[in-house]
């Protein structure tokens, strides 16, 4: 027991020798559980694998292409949500933005006799502005982004009913038309739905602008001491996510042919629901819109597959909420097992090295 | 092992002590009361204490010097229970501490009063002193008041029992927490850099306090650096260096330099390399030209650092140094001048100021200087992307290839550039920092406390990155607490004090005793700016800064709209439609109190809305012509107490963020009633209804009900010990887990309360739309929290009232009752509440920010702003 004064503070070893030889299977759990493509990959693997033992045809061409035009709006407006939840926000107005792309897309050129590309147009811009009005009240005003989304949709259902004048439009013949329609085989929501969320990933994950997102959502005190200009970036997260939110909402106003003036209710938990399956974590920071997209697809076909073996749309909302509280759930457990475990083994094998 | 054996192998150790057990055992202390043994503590990365053992005896005053990061707090820390060590033992009074826990150590007789004090702020003196010390101790709440000012009346600080903590100055609440440790009789009281805030004159005070309780035979633990006021007040000083002990003396015994020796560890010609001045490589011209600057925190700043000079900034700390050295690199406000290579940049912005070649490496490293969960290799890249791009998409491969020629040539320890830099040592993330600042070939390098909490091989390396930054044509500012690495770095040294700089030292000034002396000699009186103290001022500003003024304001505008309206349509006075207005209210009463409950405990629930629709479904079923109205009531007793229960259990076992939580309950309540009726169905029992609906006059009996509940719950808030506890830990989770109070527990009957007060909302709603359906409850979660946005509660947790939430409430509903009398198209109906949560909101927050900004004038650091979007961190992170 002595104690030499020349030594230097052993914190050079790494990390303190506390967890020596589990490292790596925990850290492959961790990798699989959080922040990461892996999981959610092999989940949707296994259950289109399951989903023909499950419901003998549900993987058939018709299923599927029922299937992938949700899934595909899903991942657009999940995009979004994406770029929130990694600034470290919750979009609540999801439903609201959806609604008015729609409302936009349909109802100015049925009450208002705009052409189609400027409704379009429209639709896709006008929930981008609101979504920059979410990231100013959350930025300058410093208001909580719940509460501001929250508050938000409320004015934006409003807003909804006002266009809409209380009564749901058709949507334009052309724009129907394109929201059903194929091309090679493959329905044109899904290739935009491509388009978008690898887009999306390419900015977010390899681009300078992404990594400064990445920066800022992890922590906005070291980004400001960098010279980001971090209130910039954040409305841009916020009003990028507006922007998808509208492409969702034209496009599902599109294939849904008369949108129901409220159709974004039922997008507000799968989006989050898919975000957190992609492996982003709720504290912000990492972030992959393109695991949030095939997560997307994963609930999607989930849904699918339940609603063919007989379960009404009433328990998907059940379903949905128990698969988002298991999955987080799991994260949050699995972990702190391991590392129990990795610490009982090492205590139990005698003192490690100092 | 005996006490004197403990003893010699501290002595040994440090190198050349005497041996002091002798004189020791001439000076008549007690018994050890405060006995640590082999305690070692290790973080992620670190290594913080190393095999510490330490005896404190009754009757004397033990002093624990070290420099910043040596460990004395954290050893403090295992002392008092906060912290479990990884190995070794702690025994208080002689009975052993078996967990880590504060209340046991307090129990055990053992009171701290740490740098950062224990304190709820949003709770007042009383309050918080009745948390601290015990309730049974005070005589209740209702005699905190009394029993707190006699406690406090002592230091003559013109401390009032009835404020709040947050409004108190800094040294305010530095005398609370220590009268609220005095109050405990400890047999040990540990003093964590007790002098930090204090004047010369209260240090006076304090130091005849220490004597008169040492007199008594309390053992007082003494945390410091400042080696004057340790000799002044110990009777031994133990030395602390990079985690381990480095001997322990007799005051009497060592003079100054000796200890000051042990304390650093070093010779100070071997570290330091040569100084520009030296060399003569600082340049002619002025790199960095500061004229006239100006901030809440500073005035008159102007001095110049050419290229190749670096120049000191000392002073004792919350003289203006961090806010100038901060404003510098654009991220605080001010006025006057900032020029760059001869060209101004505008104030204020980090990103002109990074644009001009300035560069920061912050002195609170893990929240501002590095990206935790980020690798190193982003973490060196951060600042220079553009370097390793290309069109603007970053190639990982020049990432890795740019951090892997840093990592050499820092000698940064590292497994690999993909490592997540949590995983380094302290000193190894303050090279990824440096390594970040030269990739960017500053200008200007700001360096704030560069190797606090590093150890002393990595200290070496980082004087020579600075100096060489220096050479290779930066102005370098650097601020720092340590004496002796401004000696031996820098060029020149400016004092300030009080927010100016009083002093220069150039050349063969710079030495560490003329910084201390200048540091200290022009601070030794502090002001105390003391606002007007007339009592009428004093109690409405207490007022307005309370809880209550917003219900006041709501009350208002609630009477004006309602004359406004009434005089434009006298209908609107009908007794029809104030029955109507006031039944309507109730179930808004009922869930914005559910949602305050939750809201005081920093915690949230969106559920409120879709449980009331689950439980008028399930009560749809039995509370029918023929049914038994038992089961049905039962059944939604259950099923609201079930959700409550669930969403608590997820929330506070799991530490899940509340918002998904709630949102999946949300989602799942919903589910389950359109599971139930998907289209409405099952009429409510016509007597039951009625009966809900009965009315005194022109009042429903249900608004009767719940302004009486709300009007409860405001007076269990504030006079019981639940509400004592849950405003706590909505104000400071950390701190009120510290303070014993049960924090999960605390929060797990928020979220059971809260949905057992959507109940009665619930039974409203039923009565009133008359048959089983769930859809129009969901618009409640939104009108929760726009009553409880607008009833002024601070959303971060805390602070809230159930009178505002009255206000809110009505005025809310009058609001929506008015529309339809203005004539407003039923978009309105989503318009109004929408709008007026967004409005309250705004508002709000600018009035708290303004209060912030005030308040930071006083030198009052801000109140940390845990956002109840993240989850409760469960472990406080090690300071």
């Amino acid at each position: 027991m002595t104690t030499p004064t020349t030594t230097r503070s052993p914190s050079d070893a790494p990390t303190g020798g506390s967890a020596p030889a589990p490292n790596a299977v925990e850290s492959t759990w961790r990798r699989m559980l959080s922040g990461s493509w892996v999981g959610i990959v092999v989940a949707t693997a296994l259950l289109f694998a399951l989903s023909p033992i499950i419901a003998p045809g549900s993987l058939g061409a018709a299923p599927l292409l029922s299937m992938l035009p949700f899934a595909s709006v899903l991942a657009i407006v999940a995009a979004g949500q994406t770029l929130v939840v990694q600034q470290r926000g919750l979009d609540l107005s999801v439903p609201g933005m959806i609604a008015l792309a729609a409302v936009l897309s349909t109802g100015l050129p049925q009450n208002y006799g705009w052409p189609l590309w400027a409704a379009v147009i429209a639709g896709i811009v006008g929930p981008g502005i609101v979504g920059l009005v979410n990231g100013i009240l959350v930025t300058y005003f410093r208001v909580m982004p719940l509460v501001v989304t929250l508050g938000m949709n409320a004015v934006l259902l409003g807003t909804v009913f006002f266009v809409a004048d209380g009564t749901p439009s058709g949507a334009p013949a052309a724009l129907n038309g394109f929201a059903l329609d194929r091309t090679l085989g493959i329905p044109n929501t899904l290739l935009i739905a491509v388009v978008i969320v690898v887009i999306a990933g390419l900015v977010t994950q390899r681009s300078i602008i992404g990594k400064r997102l990445t920066a800022v959502g992890v922590s906005e005190r070291a980004a400001a001491a960098l010279g980001i200009r971090v209130n910039a970036y954040q409305m841009f997260a916020y009003a990028f996510a507006g922007l998808c939110y509208g492409a969702g909402g034209v496009l599902l106003a599109g294939y849904t042919k008369t949108p129901a003036l409220f159709l974004g209710d039922s997008y507000l938990l799968p989006s989050v629901a898919a975000v957190v399956l992609g492996g982003t974590a709720l504290t912000g920071g990492l972030a992959s819109v393109v695991s949030t997209g095939i997560a997307a697809l994963f609930l999607t076909q989930l849904g699918q597959l339940l609603r063919s073996v007989g379960w009404q749309d009433a328990l998907q909302l059940i379903a949905q909420a128990v698969v988002l509280i298991g999955v987080v759930l799991l994260r949050e457990l699995v972990p702190g097992l391991l590392r129990r475990r990795a610490a009982h083994r090492a205590s139990s094998r005698e003192s490690p090295p100092a | 092992m005996t006490n004197s054996d403990l003893y010699d192998v501290a002595t040994v150790s440090g190198d050349a002590a005497t041996t002091t057990a002798d004189a020791n055992a001439a000076r008549n202390f007690g018994p050890t009361v405060l006995k640590l043994d082999g305690i070692v503590k290790t973080f992620p990365g670190v290594r913080a204490l190393t095999d510490v053992t330490l005896d404190v005896l009754a009757g004397e005053v033990h002093a624990l010097v070290g420099e910043n990061g040596a460990g004395k707090s954290t050893l403090m820390a295992v002392a008092s229970g906060a912290l479990a060590p990884n190995e070794g033992t702690v025994q208080i009074g002689g009975a052993p501490l078996t967990s880590a826990s504060p209340d046991e150590a307090r129990e055990l007789g053992l009171g701290i009063v740490r740098q950062d004090p224990a304190l709820l702020p949003d709770l007042t003196v009383a309050e918080n002193m009745a948390v601290g010390v015990g309730y049974k101790r005070v005589g209740g709440l209702g005699r905190a008041v009394a029993w707190s000012q006699r406690q406090l009346d002592g230091w003559e600080m013109g401390i009032d029992a009835k404020t709040r903590v947050i409004d108190l100055s800094v040294e305010q609440r530095f005398i609370v927490e220590i009268a609220k440790a005095l109050a405990l009789d400890p047999k040990v009281l540990i003093l964590d850099e007790p002098t930090e805030h204090l004047s010369l004159e209260e240090v006076q005070k304090l130091f005849r306090k220490v004597r008169e309780l040492v007199a008594g035979g309390t053992a007082v633990v003494y945390i410091s650096h400042r080696i004057p006021e340790v000799k002044q007040i110990a009777d031994r000083i133990t030395v602390l260096r990079d985690g381990q002990v480095r001997g322990t003396f007799d005051a009497d015994e060592v003079d100054e330099s000796q200890i000051v020796e042990r304390v650093i560890g070093r010779k100070l010609e071997t570290v330091f390399p040569e100084k520009g001045s030296a060399t003569g490589s600082v340049g002619a011209d002025d790199r960095l030209a500061v004229t006239d600057l100006h901030s809440d925190e500073f005035h008159d700043i102007t001095f110049a650092v050419k290229a190749g000079e670096i120049v000191g900034l000392a002073g004792v700390q919350g003289n203006g140094q961090t806010q100038l050295i901060r404003a510098l690199a654009g991220l605080e406000p001010t006025t006057g001048t900032i020029a760059v290579g001869g060209t101004p940049i505008s104030n204020g912005s980090n990103a002109a100021a990074s644009a001009a070649g300035v560069v920061y490496v912050p002195a609170d490293r893990h929240g501002e200087g590095v990206f935790l969960p980020l690798s190193v290799g982003d973490n060196i890249a951060a600042k220079t992307l553009p370097k390793v791009s290309r069109g603007g998409m970053v190639s990982e491969r020049r990432i890795v290839q740019t951090a892997v020629e840093q990592i050499k040539r820092l000698a940064i320890k590292t497994p690999s550039p993909r490592t997540p830099i949590s995983s380094l040592s302290g000193g190894n993330q303050q090279k990824v920092v440096l390594a970040r600042t030269l990739l960017a070939k500053p200008t200007v390098l700001l360096a704030e406390e560069p190797t606090q909490g590093v150890d002393a091989g990595a200290r070496v390396d980082i004087y020579r990155i600075l100096r060489d930054a220096a050479d290779s044509g930066a102005a370098v500012v650097i601020l720092s607490s340590d004496g002796v690495e401004l000696e031996g770095l820098c060029d020149r040294v400016l004092i300030m004090s009080r927010g100016s700089v009083v002093q220069e030292l150039v050349g063969e000034e710079v030495s560490e005793a003329a910084i201390a002396r200048a540091a200290l000699t022009s601070t030794t009186v502090r002001e105390r700016t003391d606002a007007d103290k007339s009592a009428r001022g004093v109690k409405l500003r207490r007022w307005m800064r309370g809880d209550q003024s917003p219900a006041a304001v709501l009350g208002a505008i609630f009477l004006l709209l309602g004359v406004v309206v009434a005089a434009t349509n006298p209908s609107y006075l009908g007794a029809f439609n104030i029955n109507n207005l006031l039944f309507m209210a109730a179930p808004l009463l009922f869930v914005g109190a559910a949602q305050q409950v939750v809201v005081l405990g920093s915690g949230f629930d969106l559920s409120v809305g879709p449980l009331m629709g689950f439980l008028v479904v399930l009560a749809s079923y039995w509370i029918v012509d023929g049914g038994n109205l038992y089961v049905g009531i039962a059944l939604m007793v259950a099923g609201a107490i079930a959700t409550g229960v669930i969403n608590g259990f997820l929330v506070t076992r799991f530490t899940i963020n509340p918002v998904v939580v709630t949102l999946a309950t949300y989602m799942a309540l919903q589910g389950i009633y359109l599971a139930l009726r998907s289209t409405p169905g099952g009429i409510i029992f016509g007597p039951i209804a009625d009966q809900i609906q009965a009315r005194i006059g022109i009042v429903p009996v249900v608004t009767i009900v719940a302004v009486v509940v709300l009007l409860v719950l405001e007076f269990a808030l504030r006079r019981t010990r639940w509400g004592v506890e849950l405003r706590g830990v909505g104000s400071r989770i950390d701190a009120a887990g510290r303070l014993g109070i049960k924090v999960k527990r605390t929060q797990f009957f928020s979220y059971v309360l809260c949905s057992f007060l959507v109940l009665p909302a619930a039974v409203i709603m039923m009565a009133q739309i008359g048959i089983g359906d769930g859809r129009p409850s969901l618009s409640y979660t939104l009108s929760s929290v726009t009553v409880v946005v607008l009833a002024g509660a601070s959303i971060f947790g805390g602070r809230g009232s159930f009178i505002g939430i009255l206000a809110a409430a009505f005025l809310v509903q009058q609001v929506l009752n008015v529309s339809p009398f203005l004539g407003l198209s039923q978009a309105w109906s989503y318009w109004l509440p929408g709008l007026i949560t967004l409005a309250a909101a705004v508002l709000y927050a600018q009035l708290r920010r303004t209060r912030r900004r005030k308040r930071a004038v006083a030198g009052i650091p801000r109140e940390p702003r845990t956002p109840i979007a993240s989850p409760i961190s469960s472990e406080g992170s090690a300071s």
